[in-house]
């Protein structure tokens, strides 16, 4: 069965770029991209134990006469086959239920600062609830459209970050990329972030596919985020807690992102290795 | 699992891993208290508005305050909440029937403030709807809470839509019997328990925090063999009335959304209609219970033409609330209607035959409601025990009877659904647990995609087919374009029998040549229900899987039985 990449599309140059983006990493990675031209700015996602109401901008219903054809262009350009979500099931007349059962989602970041808003400035709350119940990773676009021409996974060595380098490994293996791995040691040395892969059995897609293996180990966490190539796309697993301890302490995600301009592919606590 | 949140997993200790039944009663407690406490609430809320109001009534400009209010239930419930209108009772359904009972947070308040806004400055509609749907948000909230399935999900928001309507009618079997025969469909051991449980619980709320009072005490009746029999008459005037209720909420929301502008707009439209129309008949602004009351006592003084123009009026007034988009529900209405009913009937005996010696008007009010009701839900019981439980008229129950059955009958030969449940079905949403449509709803294309197919070349000699064939399991044999893999066609092992026993053709004949071209093939988007009903049309036990052209794999009837077998005994294991 092929895979699929669920993707919202914004007829501005924004959606543009982050359409391109999306087609690029399809193209890439073997995954047919299906669009959704939102009708109205709200829709669903029932999860397996939650409900996820997405409240898109405005922007997101610009020119829907002309939607189509510009995206069904940019995905010919691209050499990839356009397909269109047509929701099936409503839970009120304006608000569609989109399913999810995708194997992939992108989720744009926009220029826009309101935090309800589905695309940020930084990964909302939104976003962040359908990283946390979703089974597929989400893609987080960079800005403007920005090939990538190798694969950075961040692993900490939690369960999320070896599902992290698990679909980081079958990036670089279906595209060809090199891989590279970057770690914030902590307490921990190498060794046991070795024995948590051992335990996995990922000792030989460590050694087979992974270039390097960088640890960061002094100065903090934002420094070191330079030395990630520009052009890598970059997996990471979401850690998953709660608001509280977000609003505390911050989250690595929302940091990563502020940093970094690159590509995204987020793996949260759901997630199963369906790619 | 981390141990330190393992408290949000019960399902998971050792106590409910055998028989959720406990832990299900135990979270039921928690969840019919909290939706009978936001019934109790929105009930406060609601007499202090009303009262609140109540003084500026008098002034010309009176009319504008049902449109100021929908305007601004409207404009909180869609441009601050977003939570998409609606009447409520349809949107918990939906939920259950479809996503295992899922709902947003946002639903378990998002209601009781909008449908206060509306029905506390006049607007016609009823509280219950939206602490039904409250309640059912707090259920499924909590339940989410506590990573329950979605078997005990679906209980819980039974048990919340149960409480909220015990609290606010302080009607407990009511609640049980509505949660069960509207919102589940399912009449089972393990659903009633935990809901009962909840309806006490949320009874408990309501009497500790307002008192134990019946909502329309009445003196007792005393109902005779022709009273009885003239409750027939009662109940195909109720079914006329739901009808024409049902009706006008549909035609007035279709002539609504014409209407260019914000719905806000139309629901300030919509209020200041109402309030136009009460100014003249004021018994159809807010729910209206206090008009039911003193038709009961047999105390409302208007005469046979005002209590019928009363039925238009309120049935109008509710149109406009409802229909233009002001939030509320059916209930309160239907009760006003109904009693409204009851007693244009029983004046008009009254008036054709004099000389008997008709029950009290009051008796004939409350019979309409159970009408009205049962009508609308097409719910004979919880029409029945709603207005037992509300009235404490234990005494008039065989005639409620009559009246809950015959209604709900006369209804449902002219429309196949209720008011409720009309646009689910018309969409096929409505997917009662156990049925074929929930089975096959469970299962996708992707599940029964049988991969293990032999794909062909059209340019491959019959042969080299028969080389295939014998290796292959399969009768089939799907035609692929050598090099793009795009479907061409299929062979069937039928297709090959004229050349099998013919050696002369086995370096003539191509595949190409004898492939099947014209074969019907299915989407993987595509519904089961649709796939199976193409297969029954065209006789056909197997289709292939084609999607933008390219071979999936096969589907076929014996995997689908197979697998429907299996989901069935899932939904029905703990039965």
């Amino acid at each position: 069965m092929e895979l699929q990449l669920f993707h919202i599309f914004r007829n501005t140059p924004l959606g543009r770029e982050t359409l391109l983006q999306s087609a690029y990493f399809c193209k890439s990675v073997g995954v047919r991209p299906m669009l959704y031209i939102p009708k109205s700015t709200k829709f669903l996602m029932y999860f397996e134990n939650d409900v996820v109401q997405v409240d898109l901008d405005s922007s997101y219903l610009t020119a829907s006469e002309t939607a189509r054809a510009n995206a069904e262009m940019l995905l010919e350009q691209q050499g990839v086959a356009a397909e269109f979500f047509k929701p099936k099931h409503y839970t009120a007349s304006t608000l569609p239920d989109i399913p999810t059962d995708f194997d992939f989602m992108c989720c744009p970041r926009s220029i826009s600062d309101l935090s309800s808003k589905i695309g940020l400035g930084y990964i909302g709350p939104r976003v962040r609830r359908i990283v946390q119940a979703a089974r597929f990773p989400v893609l987080i676009t960079s800005p403007v459209y920005k090939p990538w021409k190798s694969v950075a996974i961040f692993f900490g060595g939690s369960v999320n970050a070896v599902n992290a380098f698990k679909l980081g490994v079958r990036v670089s293996r279906a595209t060809g990329a090199p891989l590279r791995m970057y770690t914030q040691p902590g307490n921990r040395d190498r060794s046991e972030y070795e024995r948590i892969l051992e335990g996995e059995n990922l000792m030989q897609e460590l050694k087979d596919r992974v270039e390097d293996w960088i640890f960061f180990d002094n100065g903090s966490f934002e420094d070191h985020l330079y030395d990630v190539p520009h052009d890598a796309l970059v997996v990471l697993g979401a850690y998953g807690h709660g608001l509280i301890k977000d609003i505390v302490f911050g989250s690595k995600m929302e940091k990563i992102q502020s940093v970094i301009s690159n590509n995204l592919l987020i793996v949260g606590p759901r997630y199963t290795a369906g790619y | 699992m981390k141990r330190q949140r393992i408290w949000r997993f019960p399902a998971a200790w050792s106590l409910f891993r055998r028989d959720d039944r406990l832990l299900l009663i135990l979270i039921g407690v928690i969840v019919g208290v909290c939706s009978g406490l936001a019934a109790v609430v929105l009930n406060r809320s609601l007499v202090a508005m009303l009262e609140w109001f109540h003084g500026y009534r008098l002034y010309w400009w009176s009319f504008l305050l049902p449109g100021a209010g929908a305007a601004l239930s409207s404009l909180f419930l869609n441009n601050l909440l977003r939570e998409g209108a609606g009447h409520g009772v349809p949107e918990v359904i939906y939920s259950v029937s479809r996503y295992g009972g899922l709902m947003r947070m946002r639903s378990s308040f998002s209601r009781l403030i909008s449908s206060c806004l509306t029905i506390g400055t006049g607007g016609s509609a009823g509280p219950e709807a939206p602490v039904v749907m409250s309640g059912a948000a707090i259920g499924s909230n909590i339940a989410k809470f506590f990573s329950l399935n979605d078997r005990q999900r679906v209980t819980l928001v039974g048990c919340g839509a149960a409480g909220a309507i015990s609290s606010i009618f302080n009607a407990p079997i009511a609640g049980l019997v509505f949660s069960i025969e509207v919102i589940l469909g399912e009449w089972t051991a393990l659903n009633i328990i935990p809901i009962a449980i909840a309806s006490v619980a949320g009874t408990e709320v309501s009497r500790l925090l307002q008192g134990n009072r019946i909502p329309f005490a009445h003196r007792e009746f005393h109902i005779q063999l022709p009273d009885t029999l003239a409750t027939v008459g009662l109940a195909v005037l109720c079914a006329a009335a739901s009808l024409l209720l049902t009706w006008s909420l549909r035609r007035m929301g279709r002539i609504s959304r014409k209407v260019p502008a914000p719905q806000w707009v139309r629901a300030a439209i919509g209020g200041c209609a109402v309030g136009l129309i009460g100014g003249y008949i004021p018994v159809v602004l807010g729910e209206g219970y206090h008009s039911i009351q003193a038709m009961i006592d047999g105390a409302f003084q208007q005469g046979l033409l005002l209590v019928a123009a009363a039925v238009f009026a309120k049935t109008l007034a509710t149109a406009f609330t409802l229909g233009w988009g002001g939030s509320g529900g059916i209930f309160a209405p239907c009760l006003v209607i109904g009693s409204f009913v009851g007693l244009t009937y029983h004046r008009l005996l009254e008036a054709v035959w004099p000389a008997m010696n008709w029950v009290n008007e009051g008796c004939f009010a409350l019979l309409g409601m159970a009408g009205l009701i049962s009508g609308m839900l097409q719910a004979p019981l919880t029409g029945i025990f709603l207005i037992v439980e509300i009235t404490g008229g234990y005494e008039v129950v065989l005639s409620l009877i009559i009246v809950s059955a015959v209604s709900t009958t006369l209804c449902h030969y002219v429309e196949s659904a209720s008011f409720y449940m009309k646009d689910l079905v018309d969409s096929g949403h409505l997917l009662r647990p156990r049925t074929d449509a929930r089975v096959l709803s469970d299962l996708s294309v992707r599940e029964l995609l049988e991969t293990d197919c032999i794909c062909v070349h059209p340019n491959m000699l019959l042969r080299d087919f028969i080389d295939v064939l014998q290796q292959a399991r399969r009768n089939y044999f799907p035609v692929e374009e050598e090099g793009s893999n795009k479907f061409l066609g299929i062979i069937h092992l039928d297709d090959i029998r004229p050349y099998l026993f013919n050696p002369g053709m086995y370096d003539v004949v191509l595949v190409g040549q004898i492939m099947d071209t014209e074969v019907e093939t299915v989407d993987p988007q595509e519904d089961l229900q649709e796939i199976l009903s193409r297969m029954d049309a065209m006789r056909l036990f197997s289709m292939p899987v084609v999607s933008h052209g390219v071979f999936l794999g096969m589907i076929s009837k014996a995997t689908l039985l197979d697998r429907y077998r299996k989901e069935l005994m899932v939904q029905t294991q703990h039965l």
